[in-house]
């Protein structure tokens, strides 16, 4: 596994409904990402057929694998890079259940899926409407090191966050779909998640406007000690590339042992009142 | 939660900013040439006219003035000219009174002391000549409603309600205001007392029997589900004034939605068949 991994933040705009045009950028960006010395490349929540598209979830949903990973594994392959896309996922059991899903390729081909837990249906939201909630939480360990995932929502739960870290990943990458009313929720939100688990954090989110509904960007990487590495403009779509170095872990996990000092028996107690709520 | 006249200070800049890449993004994404609008000589007419044209440019702004003989204002006139011209936005006047006029003399019921109903189709005429204006050189028509009137349904259905963009659907006046002046529009326009002017001497505030300050707190408040009683207290006023808003917030919803249909499909227009907003 490496210490230091380069990650490009692929901040687009995707094309509603448009599979084909919004793959061909997943293609452009990760060739992009390879010349720029990426190991990584992470695209948005729903990136490969936008976030706003009600309906029209069914008719775009694929399994996974599919015909779209399978397209994502070439270019894996092709590039040598790992890339991170959301997309409906199609449950392979079934014709009509649908998850809120973000995949995770490599060189060698597909590494995991991970199916959005907290379907946020309230406001603008109507996930529970469409989807299905995942039920695993995802840490991948790979040859640029663990990489965990979780999708835009799921990041207001520090108990997912937390599962994920203590699955080992070093790399939380969150891909999101946030419209910008949410904006100073997430730059909150981000820091903290890094902090209280000492890991990078990865936040990816649109750009651009569907259907009235402004995708604020401001993607980011984050240290394990809150500071904000690199981040991207605002609003409009962008693209950088920056470094996470797994060995500052170490001094963040000594200067505030969060992990350390975990009590897994209040874990007992959150779930016990958590019942009763 | 504190109801105090600062709930409505912002970053203007950041509201300004982004009205103009929704309308700029819609009016792309549309193939329209650009947008017509009906500009009065009001406040929230001259805001969409000005924020239309930092987002498309003016040329791309066609703002119609559309003066009759009953509510016919030299003054309306006047302060619509500046905004045009301030904003560099392309100009038509259309005098209404003969199409008035031929509707006041054709409808067979028609009822000339019936106010209301006459002032409506002064309303309808409007969007009427916004929209052939709007097919004829494929622009796309931009809307006037602010918050506080949508949610009060102090507007005309399919009259000044009907557009295809409302960039400041989501601010109340009193913010409207504060946008207009961020906006380098004049004091004295942006602070102008508000008419629909679909009768003489027509006032929003004395029809709708209260301060636009106070009435946009109390609509605040409803919006984040405070109790009436919490709302007339921190305001100081009668509970029953804040009960008669929210009777007309919820009465009023017919007014902002489709038209509703029973249900007897698969699914249906305006309840369960949600497809994506395309403009292209």
């Amino acid at each position: 596994m490496k210490d230091k991994i380069k990650i490009a933040l692929a901040q687009i705009s995707s094309k509603r409904e448009d599979k084909e045009a919004n793959f061909k950028k997943i293609e452009k960006l990760t060739l992009k990402a390879k010349e720029q010395g990426a190991d990584l490349v992470i695209f948005p929540e729903m990136s490969l057929t936008g976030y706003v598209v009600h309906d029209q979830f069914y008719e775009l949903a694929e399994t996974v694998p599919g015909p779209t990973v399978k397209n994502a594994e070439a270019l894996a392959k092709k590039t040598g890079m790992h890339i991170i896309f959301g997309m409906p996922e199609l449950s392979d059991k079934t014709r009509a259940t649908v998850f809120n899903t973000a995949v995770f390729v490599g060189p060698q081909g597909l590494i995991g899926k991970y199916r959005k837990m907290y379907l946020p249906t309230h406001s603008v939201f109507e996930e529970k409407r469409y989807f299905r909630p995942g039920y695993q939480t995802a840490a991948f360990q790979t040859e640029i090191g663990n990489v965990g995932l979780c999708i835009c929502y799921d990041i207001f739960f520090p108990e997912v966050l937390r599962l994920i870290r203590l699955k080992g990943a070093q790399l939380i990458v969150c891909i999101s779909a946030s419209p910008a009313v949410r904006r100073s929720y997430f730059e909150t939100l981000t820091c903290a998640r890094a902090i209280e688990n000492t890991a990078y954090v990865a936040y990816v989110n649109l750009a651009g406007v569907q259907d009235g509904l402004q995708f604020w960007g401001g993607s980011r990487l984050v240290s394990p000690n809150g500071d904000i590495l690199a981040k991207a403009k605002y609003d409009e779509e962008d693209f950088l590339t920056c470094e996470v170095d797994f060995s500052d872990l170490r001094t963040a996990e000594t200067f505030i042992p969060t992990l350390r000092d975990l009590r897994p028996e209040l874990f007992d107690k959150l779930k016990e009142y958590a019942e009763l709520l | 939660m504190k109801l105090t006249p600062s709930v409505f200070d912002g970053d203007f800049s950041e509201t300004q900013q982004r009205i103009c890449r929704f309308i700029k993004e819609y009016v792309e994404n549309a193939g329209a040439k650009g947008i017509v609008l009906g500009l009065s000589g009001g406040i929230d007419s001259a805001t969409i006219a000005a924020l239309s044209s930092l987002a498309i440019g003016g040329k791309n702004v066609l703002a119609l003035m559309l003066p009759e003989v009953e509510n016919f204002s030299q003054k309306d006139i006047d302060d619509a000219k500046t905004v045009a011209d301030l904003f560099q936005l392309e100009t038509n006047i259309c005098d209404m009174t003969e199409v008035m006029e031929c509707f006041y003399d054709q409808i067979p019921v028609f009822d000339r002391k019936d106010r209301l109903c006459k002032g409506n189709v002064k309303a309808r005429t409007r969007m009427i000549y916004l929209y052939y204006y709007a097919n004829k050189f494929n622009k796309i028509v931009c809307g006037s409603s602010d918050k506080s009137e949508t949610m009060m349904g102090y507007s005309t259905k399919w009259g000044d309600a009907a557009a295809d963009i409302t960039p400041i659907l989501d601010l109340y006046k009193t913010q409207v205001r504060k946008l207009a002046l961020y906006l380098r529009i004049p004091e004295e326009l942006a602070l102008k007392p508000s008419t629909p002017a679909l009768w003489p001497a027509q006032m929003a505030e004395t029809e709708l029997g209260i301060k636009y300050e106070t009435l946009d707190l109390i609509l605040y408040g409803l919006e984040r589900f405070m109790t009436p009683e919490e709302i007339a207290s921190q305001l100081k006023i009668e509970k029953s004034t804040v009960e008669t808003v929210k009777c007309r917030w919820l009465s009023n919803e017919h007014k902002r939605r489709m038209p509703i249909a029973p249900k007897l499909g698969f699914r249906t227009v305006g309840i369960d068949f949600r497809l994506p907003r395309h403009t292209y």
